[in-house]
């Protein structure tokens, strides 16, 4: 499974980051997180805003700081 | 252009249906011009319809989604309809094109655009309910 954080690197998008970590932790399953920074990339996958997170290439929110409840159940598969 | 939001900037996107007819011409060259004015930010109506995720949630969390439709079949309108996302719907052919007849001049296009982007901005200054059809 892979994670993406997609943001140009601002403090919303670190925290996003960070959240995401802790929720993978939580959950205990091994899963690569990637940064995605650079516009060209996060426009091409539809991005209009950032922050934004993707699970296994699905964007799963746009131009929120998820909390660390909110993104386990989009790793868990859910929606 | 994608949009880092820390700076909490009302997001507004755009999308045209551009579709066969002269009316989706129109309504192709009328969002274009509204993004040159910067009034919001253009997307693929194709793409939100093909439900690809980055395009769908970026409109979900857009805070108004501005459709420019050519004609009264309003695939862009049914498209966010059957998504569940909240818009704004501008038909063409409610202004004066005549589907299948009028030619689209550049000087239509500028009144068109003109007509949206005041009525676009009227609405973010009073701050109207969104999920609106608007007409003239």
């Amino acid at each position: 499974m892979k994670v993406q954080i997609l943001g140009t690197g601002c403090p919303k998008c670190r925290t996003l980051e960070a959240n995401a970590k802790i929720a993978i932790s939580e959950l205990g399953l091994e899963v690569e997180v990637e940064k995605v920074t650079d516009i060209e990339a996060i426009m091409a996958m539809g991005v209009m805003m950032t922050p934004a997170l993707a699970v296994d290439g699905t964007v799963k929110s746009v131009g929120r700081v998820l909390t660390k409840d909110q993104i386990i159940p989009f790793i868990r598969g859910g929606k | 252009m994608a949009g880092c939001n820390c700076g909490q900037e009302k997001t507004i996107i755009i999308t045209a249906c551009s579709g066969a007819a002269n009316t989706g011409l129109l309504a192709d060259q009328v969002a274009r011009k509204l993004r040159a004015e910067k009034v919001g930010s253009m997307t693929c109506l194709a793409a939100i319809g093909a439900e690809l995720s980055g395009y769908v949630e970026s409109a979900r969390n857009a805070d108004r989604n501005i459709i420019i439709d050519g004609c009264p079949v309003a695939c862009g309108a049914k498209i966010f309809q059957k998504l569940g996302l909240k818009y704004e719907e501008y038909v063409m052919a409610d202004y004066e094109p005549e589907k299948g007849k009028t030619e689209i001049t550049q000087a239509l296009i500028n009144d068109i655009s003109a007509h949206v982007k005041a009525d676009i901005g009227s609405k973010q200054a009073c701050g109207s309910a969104l999920s609106t059809t608007s007409s003239i």
